[in-house]
């Protein structure tokens, strides 16, 4: 999946600074603030959905939401419809 | 000019371990048990224990019922059905007999593995385990010393002659760059992915293109092409789905390429799918009443995944009310050639998990886990990462102390770092995305034949010439370049190796020669980078050595 349109909604209030959701993501969409212990969605272009980073966040800080029309499955269906 | 502060780090151990997912954390665990004053490093592009693939999918785990079968009799059972002869069968049995001894020393490692046994195929079980299994995994590690070393990728290796001394790369936050030297490697990067459909592994090939250039010899490429069915609107794999497939005239198409129970997932199907589709019988719809009485519900115990599922097939509720199916492509090359001991062709440097499953030619005809048998991933990393780790640790003891040119040193860091300085050019996702459209079609990639192949090289090509032209605006994106230039070499290896394999075997599906050819083709390809050109070589596989031999075979 690239160039996709996912959303990460995320709520800082309740975040401690874990990390968590940083060290989950397997792909480094999700970067780290070291100044203020946050995460920064920073790549979310190439998320994948794959959920770790909300699954792992204890206090439930984060949402993913796939907009799946955003994924694009490079075969031409409609020509054998 | 851009300009940037880059940083350097010289790192020294005894072995470096390559990726940190279960197959590289076991064969950290497993040098350090045999050899406890080795010094042990795992070099990870992302993070130590939450990186890999084992946990992704819930945590599916597939061994073997040693009380009630024999490794003998999974080696004939997967020589005949899955691997079609291909296989080396004294690899497979090997990784059957150790199953009680993985599962022991998993337990031992903090690897939660629920008792409860559920059958799901010929003489196996299916457990959903925990799915802090790599975390464990990587607390067991630090306990006995390994040192870690997240979010630096090592782009190339360094070898003089045939013996590996090192390695180059970078940190993929701040750019810095590492210069590692290591009696012994042991690359554990996963297999290679494209980044399509979700099978949520980060292995785009770059471990494989790093081993390709210093010279590690390649095995079974064209086995390069996992693909499954997913639901049209969600990428959603549909476990089981194979069984149940309809057309839009009502009728039951899974007849048409499986007449009796076998292992999940196929190529078959897929093919299956491209015939109706092209002769206008589409689309392809599940029938789920079928399927769920058939199968799903029956396996469905996975303690410990639950957040992960909720999150997964909760989102994607109610969204694919139709069930239609379509092929999404994965790729899951792992091709690293390795013997017995895990080791490549160069000395020193060994491989193990998903790089290496097709090179290590123990599965045969099919592409790496799941390849045919879902959930076999992990046991076999864990037995590739228990063989490899401990191999690495006797051969320290007598392998002189690493020595590297700086010269190449700094080539290679030159040719690493081009795409950052670069201030116009081609931006990696494009590229990702010419290679995606090139090998996504189930025609190209699945169901092939030689006029398909080549036309897929010459669009390649196209794309080949933009891998020069990649630029980075951080160093993340620098990592993204690098991984979309291993997709386009991934991508040439498939399809030139496809080219040359004329028969279809096991997973392997050419629509110009469709039959198995034992006579011409009981062979391995094997790729050399030979200055920088692709060198093809036919190896008959020695099956007269083996226990299970094709019909008729003489």
């Amino acid at each position: 999946m690239i160039n996709t349109k996912h959303v990460i909604n995320f709520n800082p209030e309740n975040c401690v600074g874990c990390k968590m959701c940083y060290k989950a993501c397997f792909i480094d969409v999700i970067s780290w603030d070291e100044e203020n212990k946050k995460p920064v969605f920073k790549y979310v272009s190439e998320c994948e959905h794959c959920n770790y980073c909300e699954v792992s966040c204890k206090r439930g800080c984060i949402e993913v939401i796939p907009d799946f029309a955003s994924q694009k499955f490079r075969q031409s269906f409609d020509i054998y419809r | 000019m851009k300009q940037f502060d880059i940083k350097e780090i010289n790192e020294q151990a005894d072995i470096i371990v390559v990726g940190g997912g279960i197959a590289g954390l076991t064969a950290a665990v497993a040098a350090k048990e045999k050899n406890p004053d080795a010094d042990v490093l795992i070099v990870e592009k992302q993070t130590t224990g939450f990186g890999g693939k084992a946990n992704k999918g819930g945590g599916v785990l597939q061994y073997f019922d040693l009380e009630h079968m024999t490794p003998e009799d999974f080696v004939q059972y997967h020589a005949h059905s899955v691997g079609c002869y291909l296989g080396d069968q004294n690899v497979m049995k090997k990784y059957v007999a150790m199953n009680n001894e993985m599962l022991d020393r998993m337990d031992g490692w903090g690897v939660e593995i629920p008792k409860k046994r559920i059958p799901t195929g010929p003489m196996t079980y299916m457990v959903g385990i925990d799915l802090n299994v790599t975390v464990n995994m990587r607390k067991t590690a630090t306990k006995l010393g390994v040192r870690i070393i997240d979010k630096v990728t090592i782009c190339d290796f360094l070898t003089n002659g045939d013996t590996i001394q090192g390695a180059v790369g970078y940190s993929i936050v701040d750019g810095t760059f590492y210069t590692f030297k290591a009696k012994a490697f042991v690359l554990a990067t996963g297999s290679q992915d494209y980044k399509f459909a979700p099978m949520w592994s980060n292995g785009r090939g770059d471990g494989i293109a790093a081993a390709y250039r210093a010279g590690a010899q390649l095995r079974n490429v064209e086995f390069g092409n996992f693909s499954q069915l997913y639901k049209k609107n969600t990428f959603q794999e549909d476990v089981f789905c194979d069984n149940s497939m309809y057309n839009a005239l009502g009728q039951n198409v899974t007849k048409n390429f499986r007449r009796f129970p076998e292992a999940d997932v196929s190529a078959t199907a897929l093919r299956e799918w491209y015939e109706q589709m092209s002769q206008g019988k589409g689309p392809i719809t599940v029938h789920v009443k079928m399927r769920d009485e058939e199968g799903l519900t029956k396996i469905w115990d996975r303690p410990y995944g639950m957040p992960f599922w909720k999150a997964d097939i909760g989102k994607a509720a109610g969204k694919d009310p139709e069930f239609e199916m379509v092929p999404g492509f994965v790729g899951e090359m792992s091709p690293i050639r390795v013997n017995e001991n895990m080791e490549t062709s160069l000395k020193g440097f060994y491989a193990a998990g998903d790089v290496s499953y097709a090179g290590s030619a123990a599965p045969g005809a099919v592409p790496a886990p799941p390849g045919r048998n879902r959930g076999s991933g992990i046991l076999n990393a864990v037995f590739a990462g228990i063989v490899s780790g401990e191999n690495a640790a006797e051969y320290i003891k007598g392998a002189a102390d690493p020595t590297i040119d700086d010269a190449k040193v700094k080539e290679l860091k030159d040719a690493a770092y081009a795409p950052i300085y670069r201030e116009e050019g081609v931006l990696p996702e494009e590229v990702i995305g010419n290679v995606q459209d090139i090998l996504c079609p189930v025609e190209n990639s699945i169901y092939m034949s030689e006029s398909r192949l080549n036309i897929a090289l010459k669009k390649l090509a196209k794309a080949k010439e933009k891998v020069a032209k990649l630029k980075a605006d951080d160093f993340h994106q620098m990592l993204y370049a690098h991984e979309a230039e291993s997709m386009v070499l991934c991508a040439e290896l498939f399809l030139r190796a496809a080219l040359l394999r004329k028969e279809s075997r096991g997973w392997f599906l050419r629509e110009d020669y469709p039959m198995m050819d034992n006579e011409n083709w009981l062979d391995w390809i094997i790729v050399t980078n030979k200055n920088g050109e692709m060198n093809f070589d036919k190896e008959r596989v020695p099956i007269e050595t083996y226990d299970v031999q094709p019909p008729k075979f003489n």
